[in-house]
């Protein structure tokens, strides 16, 4: 669906992409992870056209963004970091004006108004509305056209936990519907959550990619922590999975009725980004 | 170029500027001036103060809205948004530029309604539709060279001033005002109105037709050049 080759790009001769490569297919939701400045933005402008890559290039459903645009608009939807909405417009004018644009008709303000619980705010202008509902107005707004692919640049930073979710439900409707998804963002649970595959871009690069189970298994440290009864009362032991040693210490404990509980690991995707990168996701 | 995506824009302009007290007063500043002009100030004469009126209009309105709107799209980033639309740069343009073109038109009218002068009306809307299409591309520059909303006013105001003032002040016989306003549009619009309230003809105004003739391409020219250069973005 999205095929990006060797992408480059400078600001003023700062490298801000150095030469990425990525492939998402039909029906995925694709996570693009990194701190700020890695480039995640700067990525979505180009394969959406908006942006000229210095080097390297972008397809969507084999066809170069930037030279066939006028196709490729009807069939993306984009929801930006920033909330670029018409503030002095209601919610209802805003989504209007965007049917009449793309030429679509107004039936499905109301279907999405209703999904995301904002039919009764429609005429309330953006000025007045909280960030998590400018954020569910931008959503729609890049569903009114009913495209196949939906860009989403960070579209959880900010809010409460409640709207992020209700966010995170939309988005897993949507991706069930069949759409797929490009989703940027620097919240690594959000990401594990959603995302069949993911990629950790770092300083321009991509560190490291594939499904949030396959850099799990990849960078764990393989060790379970097993806490077992002792004369005093439980104690902690920390074994490697990997040996059949381990297996004869479990099986050991079993018999004799010590184990309490046994608890795996797993790095969470935030610790693997610090493990490659040495750095936070912020 | 799609005229439902035009008026789409135009639409949502209307729609936006009734809570956007910036431009309604400047919708308003010409009628009251019209108004005191010709009713509250002793001597002035007859159309006098619907000239000055009307250039107020066509000068400060047509190119402040137009450089507004341009501006505050590209300081919200919601160009963003339209230039990733089906709709073309030259649509956006137009659709913005078309609520100022109707807006001036009517206004216009009520001058003239206000005024009670209904000579010559064919002369006048000439005058008023080629020098507002000049204006409008004006603002539209002074938009595309904007950054925000704040900077039309330093890059907008010494041109509104030149093409306001300058014409004004010659009516006053200043001789370097006449000399300068030799080379502004907004000059030989102000003669357009003067000539077409003494009830003279188009024969006697061709200079004047040819020079704001003149100004309407030469200002597309540059709006096309500045737009090539830099488009929508800053």
């Amino acid at each position: 669906m999205i095929t990006v080759k060797d992408l480059k790009k400078s600001y003023a001769e700062k490298p801000a992409l150095k030469g990425i490569d990525f492939a998402i297919k039909k029906g995925e939701i694709f996570g693009f992870l990194g701190p700020n400045g890695a480039g995640k933005t700067t990525t979505i402008k180009i394969v959406t056209g908006k942006l000229k890559a210095d080097h390297g290039q972008a397809f969507i459903k084999n066809m170069n963004v930037t030279e066939e645009q006028k196709r490729i608009i009807p069939m993306v939807g984009v929801v930006p970091e920033q909330a670029n909405l018409y503030e002095r417009l209601t919610i209802k004018q805003n989504l209007e004006f965007f049917c009449r644009l793309y030429q679509v008709s107004f039936l499905n303000i109301d279907k999405y108004l209703e999904l995301v619980e904002l039919k009764e705010e429609e005429n309330t202008k953006v000025k007045n509305l909280s960030k998590g509902m400018r954020q569910k107005v931008l959503l729609i707004r890049a569903l009114l056209h009913d495209p196949e692919i939906l860009f989403l640049d960070e579209p959880t930073s900010g809010l409460d936990p409640a709207s992020a979710a209700g966010i995170h439900r939309i988005l897993m409707n949507l991706n069930a519907e069949g759409k797929t998804i490009f989703l940027t963002s620097h919240n690594m649970e959000e990401v594990d959550k959603l995302c069949d595959r993911v990629a950790f871009l770092d300083d321009g690069e991509i560190v490291a990619a594939g499904s949030p189970e396959e850099l799990k298994l990849k960078y764990s440290d393989k060790k379970i922590v097993v806490v077992i009864k002792t004369d005093n009362g439980s104690e902690e032991r920390t074994l490697d999975i990997t040996g059949s040693e381990s297996a004869d210490q479990i099986a050991e404990w079993i018999k004799a009725d010590k184990i309490i509980s046994i608890h795996s690991t797993e790095s969470s995707l935030a610790d693997i980004f610090v493990e490659i990168t040495g750095r936070q996701v912020r | 170029m799609n005229i439902k995506r035009i008026l789409a824009i135009f639409y949502k302009e209307l729609q936006d500027i009734k809570s956007n007290s910036n431009i309604t007063v400047m919708f308003l500043i010409p009628i009251l001036l019209t108004y005191l002009w010709e009713n509250l100030i002793p001597g002035m004469p007859s159309g006098m103060g619907l000239s000055l009126g009307m250039m107020f209009l066509i000068v400060m309105v047509g190119m402040y809205v137009p450089a507004m709107l341009i501006a505050e799209e590209k300081e919200k980033n919601t160009i963003e948004v339209l230039l990733f639309s089906p709709a073309t740069s030259l649509e956006i343009l137009i659709g913005k530029g078309l609520l100022t073109f109707t807006a001036i038109l009517i206004i216009s009218l009520l001058l003239l309604v206000l005024t009670g002068i209904y000579s010559q009306l064919f002369i006048i809307f000439t005058g008023v539709f080629l020098t507002t299409i000049f204006s409008i591309a004006t603002g539209m520059i002074v938009g595309l060279l904007s950054p925000n909303q704040m900077a039309t006013g330093v890059i907008g105001t010494p041109v509104y001033l030149i093409l306001l003032l300058v014409p004004n002040l010659s009516i006053m016989d200043i001789e370097i005002m006449q000399g300068l306003g030799k080379v502004l549009p907004t000059y030989y619009f102000l003669n357009m109105m003067r000539f077409a309230i003494e009830g003279k003809g188009f024969a006697e105004m061709y200079t004047e037709l040819a020079v704001i003739g003149g100004s309407v391409v030469i200002a597309l020219l540059v709006l096309l050049y500045i737009f090539q250069r830099k488009g929508f973005r800053n």
